[in-house]
């Protein structure tokens, strides 16, 4: 049940009112009588004054206290549906970081939006209910549901548009819901509704308060580490969305200290920038000199430590071993190590026992109490693969001779290769879940496998399985939005959470931590306790927001006539206002009916 | 104004009785009963020593004889009682219909008596009004307009008669000293019969609800509600009023009977004669 007037609910006083009248002035039924003196408790009037007595429940006080709470209800607007009465205004603000951008005069799309809805709530009143919808991916409500006027302009003015290119299309379908079918509908936006893929607004009015404006931006940006170099670099992708070329000044800074400034000028269009840098500092903040939109000039860059994986080759000194050295030169980040995080051996030696974090990868034919009956056996193909395990993505086997693949007892092995009946790859767990052993079913000397395209991108994808097991970040910086993915590598010694800027939220105990990288991004710090375990920097990066050429200024549809509304919503249209009167009503008429003079007569 | 419609044919059938007289005989005009003093009925009463002037016919000639002294012989007197009929006719008498009805029918009943006992009847409702004969017990319905604001048992001189039978119809509610209302009833007179007049729920009321009294007479009015404590009061005092008018009659010799409204005439009668105050004609 909602209140269109929650002030009318001052007027439940009238039940302790009548109450108090009831206790001392009771409305009894008139009875005459002949002999009053003898219904006279002497004890009623006592010495030291009048006592309060109980309060006789009478049907007159349940009918007259019925009453009051009925009107009292009416009064105070009581509907059962959430949705306001036909002074409900909804609003959706588009919470592009576009809004944000700023004139010539310092004025933004944000602060004339702020000013129309402001207009359009004085318009309709302080009765007036509003509900306020920021756009975005996951739409949230600013003020409301079918909060007060007052209560519009502060949420305004808390209002910062921060989001990443986004479609309104979510957006509007929440404010649709929240509007119901009586209320008035506004979106606030810096473009027309095609170009926010809005695509129906009928019955609502689309506000687009944008400035067709030139600006210049970071749309991508990458921190590599070269350690055989001894040198980092940053690499920027400018965008500049003007007619000339726009000179700016790029200033690196690391823990509050510039590192590196460069002017430069960026011309029309894209273009890209390499800043070298010292290896081992901390996070950087790249920015470039302010204009009309400021969210897209300055990014937090942390230096990456990519996760290298050791890898022991034990296989025999024959051509299979070769070509595995030759596949593994190819790949980056692998080292040769021992005990490295991934071995390769020979099947038969598959039965040892597991060394925990080392996973083993093996060719040839496995052990016998693996093996089923028959001899082993040479297929061309067609090769059955599971496109989906991250070992076979790109993997396609044509032309492939797969050579000396013997029969598997079933469910020896998780089959990701097969060749009918046969498996020919496929992984067994191996010491835990998350450390398997991979079976290659494969005379690897005899096969042409290693010398198709298939090999390389076999071998890098066994790498890249590996170094995803391995513990960290599986990138050092993101865009807002994206998934940061950790792998802590352990079970967490205390709360885990990550704090980025003002937001701050707790993570799930777990060894995988998965998160949305928050707006409005920066420097991102993975805390367990008050341990700091990984700094990760989290930026706006959006080409699309960067350009604001495309920003108009004009009004498409309208809003719903009042008039029509309040013919749909009003108090006639809620059936509990209709309840409320029979009750009210009936209850008057029953009290009059107990307490009138006929009645009292006879 | 409220006066009750009495259903004469009823009260004719059940009108079986008359006054009961007292064993102190009553003044009176002459007429068939016996009165107190000397008379010339057949009924011997005393020997007096001869006067002149006596009547020769009441010497009584055989004392004469034996003892040679003329002595007479007395004889009773017989007389018309007067009866004196106070009726309350305050608006407590017709404060519901069954009560102004069985009020009609009681007073009917005693206006038969009367005239069965052939007494000279009065009427007395108020102290200020002219006591109406009634020479038809019909006359009696004309008199009982119950709209006086006091009960005529209320004021301090009613015009009754001296050594007259009065027999006094009310309900009693209304705040006195038993003792003494009966004694100044009693006053001067033959006999006194007292009849309370009440509602069963007048009596013995029942449990309610929150009820606004308010005193017919317009002694007043008062919000209660009238639960089972407030009945235990009321019904005890009630019994204290009944029995203070019992006790007082009995003391003064008068009698007592007390009727409950809506009960058949028939069995009206039949209390009022146990009661004493009818006997059968």
């Amino acid at each position: 049940m909602t209140f269109a007037t929650p002030l009318g609910l001052l007027a439940l006083l009238a039940i302790p009112a009548i109450v108090a009248i009831h206790l001392f002035r009771r409305r009894f039924p008139v009875r005459p009588v002949a002999g009053l003196f003898l219904w006279q408790n002497p004890r009623q009037t006592p010495v030291e004054g009048r006592r309060v007595d109980r309060l006789p429940i009478t049907t007159s006080l349940i009918l007259e206290c019925l009453a009051a709470l009925a009107l009292a209800l009416i009064i105070a607007g009581a509907r059962l549906s959430s949705a306001g009465g036909s002074g409900h205004f909804v609003v959706l603000l588009d919470d592009s970081a576009s809004m944000a951008a700023a004139n010539a005069s310092g004025e933004s799309a944000r602060d004339r939006a702020v000013r129309r809805v402001l207009a359009e709530v004085e318009r309709l009143g302080a009765r007036a209910r509003v509900t306020l919808v920021l756009s975005g991916e996951r739409p949230t409500v600013l003020a409301g549901p079918s909060a007060f006027a007052v209560e519009a302009r502060p949420a305004l003015d808390g209002w910062t548009p921060q989001a990443a290119n986004h479609s309104l299309a979510l957006g509007l379908r929440m404010a649709r819901e929240l509007a119901g079918r009586d209320s008035r509908l506004m979106v606030a936006s810096d473009m027309p509704p095609d170009a926010r893929g809005a695509g129906d607004i009928a019955g609502a009015l689309w506000v687009a308060v944008g400035e067709p404006l030139a600006n210049a931006g970071i749309i991508a940006a990458e921190r590599t580490l070269a350690p055989d170099e001894g040198q980092g670099t940053v690499s920027l992708t400018l965008a500049s969305h003007s007619e000339a070329p726009a000179p700016r000044r790029v200033t690196v800074s690391a823990a509050g200290k510039d590192v590196l400034s460069r002017d430069l000028e960026v011309p029309p269009g894209i273009s890209s920038l390499t800043l070298p840098l010292p290896p081992g500092l901390p996070p950087v903040r790249v920015a470039l000199t302010d204009d009309a939109l400021l969210r897209d000039n300055s990014v937090v860059l942390a230096e990456p430590r990519p996760r290298i994986v050791g890898v022991e080759n034990r296989l025999r000194e024959e051509r299979g071993r070769e070509a595995l050295v030759r596949a593994l030169d190819a790949v980056s980040g692998v080292t040769r190590a021992e005990p490295g995080h991934l071995v390769f051996v020979d099947a038969a030696d598959l039965n040892g026992s597991p060394v925990p974090g080392t996973w083993p990868v093996a060719f040839g034919s496995a052990p016998k109490a693996w093996r089923g009956r028959g001899d082993a056996t040479d297929f061309l193909g067609p090769f059955i693969l599971e496109k989906r395990h991250p070992l076979l993505q790109g993997v396609s086997l044509g032309g492939v001779v797969w050579t000396g693949a013997a029969p598997l007892l079933p469910g020896a092995v998780h089959p990701l290769i097969a060749a009918g009946n046969q498996v020919l790859m496929g992984l067994r767990a191996s010491g835990s879940r998350d450390e398997p052993a991979a079976l290659f079913n494969l005379d690897l000397d005899r096969t042409n496998l290693i010398r198709s395209p298939d090999w390389p991108i076999l071998i890098s994808n066994l790498i890249e399985m590996r170094r995803s097991g391995l513990p960290g970040p599986e990138r050092w910086n993101y865009r807002v939005g994206e998934w940061v993915r950790v792998r802590l590598g352990r079970d967490p010694q205390g709360p885990l959470r990550y704090r980025a800027g003002s937001v701050e939220r707790t993570l799930a105990a777990s060894r995988d931590l998965e998160f949305m990288a928050p707006a409005p991004g920066g420097l991102l710090e993975i805390l367990e306790g008050e341990d700091m375990l990984f700094a990760i920097g989290v930026n706006f990066l959006d080409e699309t927001e960067t350009d604001l050429r495309g920003r108009a200024t004009a009004d498409a549809g309208e809003l719903a006539d009042p008039a029509v509304l309040r013919a749909g919503s009003g108090p006639a249209f809620d059936p509990l206002f209709w309840l409320l009167l029979a009750i009210g009503g009936t209850a008057i008429v029953a009290n009059w009916w107990i307490l009138s003079p006929r009645r009292r007569h006879a | 104004m409220p006066a009750p419609s009495i259903d004469w044919p009823a009260v004719r059938a059940a009108a079986a009785f008359r006054l009961a007289m007292p064993r102190t005989p009553a003044g009176g005009r002459i007429g068939e009963r016996l009165g107190s003093g000397t008379g010339s009925s057949l009924e011997f009463q005393d020997y007096r020593a001869y006067a002149p002037g006596d009547d020769l016919r009441h010497v009584d000639w055989p004392a004469y004889a034996r003892s040679g002294l003329l002595a007479v012989r007395l004889y009773r007197e017989e007389v018309a009682p007067r009866i004196d009929l106070v009726l309350d006719v305050s608006r407590s008498m017709a404060v519901t219909d069954s009560k102004l009805r069985a009020y009609g029918e009681v007073a009917g009943l005693l206006a038969c008596a009367c005239a069965s006992t052939v007494g000279d009847t009065r009427a007395i409702t108020r102290s200020v009004l002219e006591p109406r004969r009634l020479h038809r017990p019909e006359e009696i319905e004309p008199v009982l307009e119950c709209e006086a604001a006091l009960s005529a048992l209320e004021e301090p001189h009613l015009p009754c008669r001296r050594r007259s039978l009065r027999v006094v119809v009310s309900d009693f509610l209304f705040p006195h000293d038993a003792d003494t209302l009966v004694s100044r009833l009693a006053r001067d007179g033959a006999s006194l019969a007292i009849v309370q007049l009440t509602l069963r729920d007048e009596a013995e009321p029942a449990v309610e609800s929150g009820r606004r009294l308010v005193d017919v007479e317009g002694r007043g009015e008062i919000d209660l509600v009238i639960d089972e404590a407030a009945v235990r009061d009321y019904r005890a005092r009630f019994n204290r009023l009944r029995l203070g008018l019992s006790r007082a009659a009995r003391r003064t010799g008068a009698r007592f009977a007390h009727v409950v409204a809506e009960t058949p005439l028939r069995e009206v009668a039949r209390q009022l004669a146990a009661a004493g105050v009818l006997e059968a004609a």
